[in-house]
Formats: C-alpha cells, structure tokens, sequence
C-alpha cells in the first residue's frame, strides 16, 4: 500500500486512509478511534520491521510495537503534518525507542537511563524552510527507485535501517570493507535521488 | 557558510540509529548550523519511512491493540518526561549563550569543570553515562594556540563559537571536522575571540566486541 505523503494539507488521496489527517486527529482530540486506525494500519508493518531486524523475540517486538504507539499517542499533539509524513514520524519515533530499548538491555552503559534517544536526536530534523516540498519529492522519488536498486545497495541499506546499523555494522556483518558500504550507500542514495552529504563522499582528511 | 560536514555515511547511520550517543550528539549540534545536512537527513528518515511502509506486515496479537489503548490513558512512565524540563540550571548563562540551545540540556544538569591542557587550551568534559566516547567541550582563547597533537584514532569535532584554524585552513561556527589516525595538526584560534568546540574522543578503556570495530574514536592527546 502506498504511503500517504502530502504537500499540502488539504491534498486528497488517491487511494487509503489519509494516516498524516488521522495522527493529527490524534493529537488534536485525543481521538481513540483514528488511533485505532493507525495502530492497526502501522502496528503490523512496525512488528515486521523490527522482526526483519532480527535480534528480537516476537513478543519483544511487540512490546516495542506497543512502546513506540504509546509514544506516538503522547507526542501527536506535536505532529506537524506539513513536517514530516506520518509513516516518516512514525519511522523516528520507532528507531528512537528501539535505541532506548537496546540501550537498556545492553550490558553496558547501565547509567544511562535519564536521557532518551528522543532527547538526543534533532527535534526539528525534519524543518528545513523547504520541506514539505522537497518531501513530496523524495518519498516518490524513493517509490519509484528503491525496487530498482541493484540488490547489494538494497541489501546494505535494508540492513541498515532494519537493524539499526551503522556501515561499519554492516561492513563487519557482510565480511566486506567499510569503503564498499559506503560507496553502495552513496550510489543508492544517489539513484533514489536523495541529497547526499554536502561533502560528498569524502570527509577531506586532512593529513598533513 | 558551512564547509565543513559529516560525510553521508555519518549521516546514514545518525538517521538509522547506528551511532552510540557521543558521536550522535555532535551530529545534531552540527544539524543546529546547517540546513543543506537537515535537508540530507530528513531525506534519509523520509526513505526509513518508506522502508516501513514497504515491510512485509507481521500479525499482531488480537489484543494488543486493546491492550495499548487501556495504557493511554495511565499516567505516564516515570522516566518518559524527566529529561525534557530541567530546570534549574547550573551552566553559567555566558557560557549557556555561546551554545547552541539543543546542548543545553546535557549541561545544565552537571557541573563543568574546566581542565588546563596549556596555557590557552582549555578542556570539559560532558557526561552522558556513556563509557564507549568522551563527550567535551574544548576552548581555545582568542589567539591562543593549542599544542601540536596527533590523532591515534578519530576525533569529531564541531565548532560551536568563534572560529579556529590549523596548518589546512579555518574552521568556523557549525563546521564539522573528522580527524583521522595519523594526522598531526596545531590549531590556533583566531584573534578576536575565543573559540569553543564540542568533540567526541574515544574512552581511555578498552573496548571490546563489536564496538571495538565501530569504535575508531581514540582518546585526545596533547604532546
């Protein structure tokens, strides 16, 4: 099912619910049944993302599931749909509790429990003055692209964010060199049209 | 103008969660400068959104909805809400007004104690409770110049007041910097004013697992 992303936010969609209208139903008036309507719409595919990640039982997916709705319910008051898509905020909020719920459940680092992920992460990451335009573009674009990416850049980038990864993550999981990751990162995002780094691919290192 | 950013792979794995909490801090200070790296980002959490909705569902447990939906209306979980508003702080607001805002709340909770590396060199650790990575303020008064140090590892650094420059060039308000193993390099700040950086090093303990691997922020090290 396509994802709904809106320019505007009276822009009718073709097809499905209107998720980026029902969150803001949410915040708005503490609406239960729009709620509904997302957990039901957003709860399973949450549930096989973290499955894809592997690294998770089940029920613990689910508690994460659970986890990330309730925040969600919480923080829908601060839902700006001109922002960010709903399935965008959804996907910030879920990583957000997964590294939390990692960080807790790691052996070390116990005493980190007064700061959040939430609290670490930008939280206008998502306003630059020219968002809801550029994002308009980029989901499509992304649509268009992302079943075209040859398989090892789908690869790297799936295992990425299904696992939370970082490239070098990765690199050591696929037994290949961090300088591959990057590179197929970079000719992924590329194809999908994506902004890339300012700096391109290289940060200058600056040896003397 | 910016000239100085994380390179896409830093900026992929900020937005999929892959970075312990030091280094991610110093992405989003970095963010608080530069639009054109925002825009990257919010790109690459436009594509985790994407991801999500292209997922293959997986079922839930019949009750779980109505299980979620008899928790909203609890009160909420202790530590949901403490670390948003602190606030008493005890950052000296000059200080305070030369940082950017999002910092503020990793400092006002905690003394900063400032700490001689030379006479013009100044150094303050920020605790996250994290013992992978130093987070730490660094000053360098106004034409002040720091010593001659190398890299065993990498170091992050951003530039959050002032500016600086070593033997390759000037650094300025938002710049981001990786220094890489090996290099050797002098920074000097620039006359008129003192320069005041964030940076990332790596813990003086060894690390071990996997994170050893991820981990190539090795500790500061003046000469």
């Amino acid at each position: 099912m396509a994802t709904q992303i809106k320019s505007k936010a009276k822009m009718n969609k073709p097809s499905g619910p209107d998720w980026n209208a029902l969150l803001v139903k949410v915040g708005s008036h503490q609406d239960k049944a729009a709620f509904g309507a997302l957990f039901s719409h957003f709860g399973p595919l949450l549930k096989g993302f973290l499955l894809k990640g592997g690294g998770v039982e089940p029920e613990q997916a689910e508690e994460l599931v659970q986890e990330t709705m309730i925040k969600v319910w919480r923080k829908a008051p601060s839902y700006a749909p001109t922002q960010a898509a709903a399935s965008t905020w959804m996907y910030t909020i879920a990583r957000n509790t997964r590294i939390d719920w990692l960080r807790k459940h790691a052996k070390k680092n116990h005493q980190t429990d007064e700061l959040v992920a939430e609290d670490l992460f930008d939280e206008n990451e998502e306003s630059s003055p020219f968002t809801a335009l550029i994002q308009t573009r980029n989901a499509s674009n992304i649509r268009e692209h992302l079943n075209s990416l040859p398989q090892e850049q789908l690869q790297v980038l799936t295992l990425m964010y299904f696992q939370g990864k970082s490239g070098q993550e990765v690199a050591d999981e696929l037994a290949i060199p961090l300088g591959t990751v990057k590179s197929r990162v970079r000719l992924a995002l590329q194809k999908l049209k994506l902004k890339i780094s300012p700096d391109g691919e290289e940060q200058v290192v600056y040896a003397s | 103008m910016i000239n100085n950013h994380p390179n896409t792979q830093l900026l992929t794995d900020y937005a999929t969660g892959g970075l312990s909490m030091a280094p991610l801090i110093s992405i989003t200070t970095h963010l608080q400068f530069c639009d054109q790296c925002r825009e990257a980002v919010s790109g690459l959490n436009i594509l985790g959104g994407e991801l999500l909705t292209e997922c293959d569902e997986a079922e839930l447990s019949e009750d779980l909805l109505a299980q979620t939906l008899a928790m909203l209306d609890a009160p909420m979980m202790a530590n949901a809400e403490t670390a948003a508003e602190t606030p008493k702080s005890s950052l000296c607001p000059d200080l305070a007004s030369q940082l950017p805002k999002y910092l503020h709340r990793f400092l006002n909770s905690q003394e900063l104690e400032w700490r001689s590396l030379s006479s013009t060199l100044s150094v303050a650790a920020i605790s996250v409770g994290e013992t992978d990575y130093e987070l730490a303020l660094h000053r360098i008064d106004a034409g002040g110049k720091a010593p001659v140090h190398d890299h065993k590892g990498t170091e992050l650094t951003v530039v959050l007041k002032g500016s600086f420059s070593d033997e390759d060039g000037i650094y300025r308000e938002g710049d981001f910097l990786m220094r890489e193993p090996g290099d050797v390099h002098r920074p000097s700040a620039t006359q008129d004013q003192a320069c005041i950086c964030l940076s990332v090093l790596s813990a003086p303990i060894k690390l071990t697992g996997i994170k050893q691997v991820l981990n190539p922020f090795m500790r500061f090290n003046p000469s």
